[in-house]
């Protein structure tokens, strides 16, 4: 087939069979190679086929081709060129005939472009952190091992009064809440780093509402996310806050976004602090979840904060909380995690 | 065509959070400062046949070169508009993160032996952390415990110190270890063979109190010598 490009182009016009035939005549000599490509010949018919092969159109048939003729008859009108889908803007349910595209799709109202980047830390943690951790925390127990019994952690009637029977069974004692049961570290349950939500309290801006916005701005240059504001939960007469004040803000960042936070965290931040020896070991809410607290000097700190640090006014900078939310079930195991990021704790620790 | 959503914050009034009295006003006075205004004034009308699609209102995000103290660089995403971002201090160069990293001890320069003076006539009492006296007794205490105790012994006693006590009944625990006979040891190992090895493992990094350094220089340079010997 290679060599109809070398022959003249009347003779390529012919029907591919007759060359083909006379080529295979000329040469009486067997030669696998070309018997093979002759074989293969149906096969690439349809990649060889090109405009260039296929006959030349006859005078008659070009007098045929009037597309103007086809866009003057036709009946309605086409979109025109500055024509543009926009999605709804609402969703009105499922049988409705208008539907909104999938936010996968670029054209959708809540499309969010990405992932851009693999995160440092997640890469480190889906590579090295989460199968160390499962080897660090394994546990042999020999097959056959009885499994222990859970004990019941809700306390029961003794069954003294007849209406004891079918009674809902009681919390523990003390403490209404039931704390998390720790789920041990198998392959299927490594902990992971879930959310980081940064809350800002700002009661400064109850006399002046300028503080929301700078706290806003941090925020938002922090995480990347549009924070929401707060109200004030109670009334406390001597701080002057009363429910309901706009006092605060509050955003939170997820996955990549949380992971490129906590490196930014722990590997420019924190060691930029002056003095600092670490979290206090003793965060924790006792359910997987840390947190920690930044001033305002140590908010200044943030690589995004001090490119443009002349536009915050110094006063109005806002401290902030930061809260790690993983997946652990207990403290131990999240800040076993932490500790495998890179942050470090002091002193005691407490569950 | 809607607007085009913007991350650039209004400027907060104070007229939104004074309660108003006029009927006029159709959604709650809040509203006016909440981030998205279109959002806000459908969120108060709220039907339940549509609901609205929302735009993320999310700023510019650059791709930043970081390049740490030692070098290394990675990107991320980020708002500040800078390209390349030189850190000079960050966790390639602490003293926290790097603890075996000798230039970056915390140093004496104690050269005329003023200091040296103080401590011999005063003592190592004013010193704010009291490293010279306190560490050297523990690893001494530590070490002939662990000559004498058994592994289970040793075990033991990592878990009871993992459990956040201080240095001190540390200390004692080691000691009542040491004199303790194999029987206890050997049950106190039973007690707990499959116990999880998380405490351990999560109690390693905050067992150093003393990162801090504050050895003097000729200290540290005997300390080193002789860790070298051994």
């Amino acid at each position: 087939m290679a060599n109809l490009r070398g022959l003249s182009r009347p003779a390529r016009n012919l029907p591919v069979s007759q060359l083909a035939r006379q080529t295979y005549t000329a040469i009486p000599v067997r030669c696998a190679s070309s018997q093979a490509a002759e074989a293969a010949a149906p096969v690439l018919n349809d990649l060889e086929d090109s405009t260039l092969t296929a006959p030349q159109l006859s005078e008659e048939e070009k007098k045929q081709f009037r597309p103007w003729k086809r866009a003057k008859d036709r009946k309605f009108a086409l979109p025109s060129g500055r024509y543009q889908y926009h999605p709804p803007k609402y969703n009105r349910g499922p049988l409705h005939p208008v539907q909104s595209p999938p936010s996968s799709d670029p054209i959708a109202r809540d499309f969010v472009p990405g992932p851009f980047n693999l995160p440092r830390l997640k890469q480190t943690y889906h590579s090295t952190i989460a199968s160390d951790l499962m080897t660090l925390a394994y546990t042999h127990v020999p097959p056959g091992t009885p499994k222990k019994e859970a004990a019941d952690r809700l306390r029961g009637w003794d069954g003294s009064s007849p209406y004891h029977k079918n009674r809902a069974l009681r919390g523990p004692r003390g403490n209404p809440v039931l704390p998390l049961v720790e789920r041990d570290i198998t392959f299927n349950n490594i902990p992971e780093l879930k959310e980081i939500t940064i809350a800002s309290y700002v009661p400064d801006a109850i006399k002046d509402p300028n503080h929301l916005l700078v706290a806003r701005s941090v925020l938002l240059a922090l995480t990347g996310t549009t924070p929401e504001i707060t109200k004030t939960k109670t009334n406390v007469v001597q701080w002057g806050i009363k429910i309901g004040d706009r006092a605060g803000v509050k955003t939170t960042v997820y996955g990549n976004a949380a992971y490129e936070f906590l490196d930014r965290c722990v590997h420019l931040v924190f060691p930029r602090i002056k003095d600092w020896m670490g979290i206090s070991a003793t965060t924790g809410d006792s359910s997987g979840n840390l947190s920690f607290g930044l001033t305002p000097e140590e908010v200044r700190l943030f690589p995004e904060v001090e490119a443009n640090a002349w536009l915050y006014p110094a006063k109005m900078l806002p401290g902030c909380r930061v809260f790690i939310k993983t997946s652990a079930t207990s403290d131990r195991q999240a800040r076993l995690l932490l500790q495998a990021f890179g942050v470090p704790f002091y002193g005691e620790v407490r569950n | 065509m809607g607007k085009l959503p913007s991350t650039v914050f209004r400027r907060p009034s104070l007229a939104g959070c004074l309660p108003t009295t006029s009927p006029s006003l159709t959604h709650p006075p809040s509203a006016t400062a909440v981030p998205l205004p279109q959002n806000a004034a459908t969120a108060a009308h709220q039907v339940r046949h549509a609901t609205f699609v929302l735009r993320h209102r999310r700023p510019y995000q650059f791709t930043q070169l970081v390049q740490l103290s030692d070098g290394s660089t990675f990107t991320v995403r980020t708002t500040s508009p800078l390209a390349l971002y030189k850190s000079a201090k960050d966790s390639r160069n602490h003293i926290l993160w790097q603890p075996t990293e000798k230039s970056l001890r915390n140093v004496e320069v104690d050269e005329a032996g003023k200091l040296a003076a103080f401590r011999e006539r005063f003592g190592t009492v004013w010193d704010l952390e009291n490293p010279a006296a306190g560490p050297k007794q523990e690893v001494a205490t530590a070490a002939t415990a662990a000559a004498e105790a058994s592994k289970e012994g040793e075990k033991a006693v990592r878990v009871e110190k993992a459990g956040g006590q201080k240095k001190g009944d540390a200390k004692v625990e080691v000691k009542d270890a040491a004199a303790a006979q194999e029987p206890t040891q050997v049950t106190a190992a039973q007690e707990d063979p499959f116990d999880s090895l998380v405490d351990l493992i999560s109690s390693y990094a905050t067992e150093d109190k003393n990162i801090k350094g504050g050895l003097s220089a000729k200290d540290q340079a005997r300390k080193d010598k002789s860790g070298k010997k051994k």
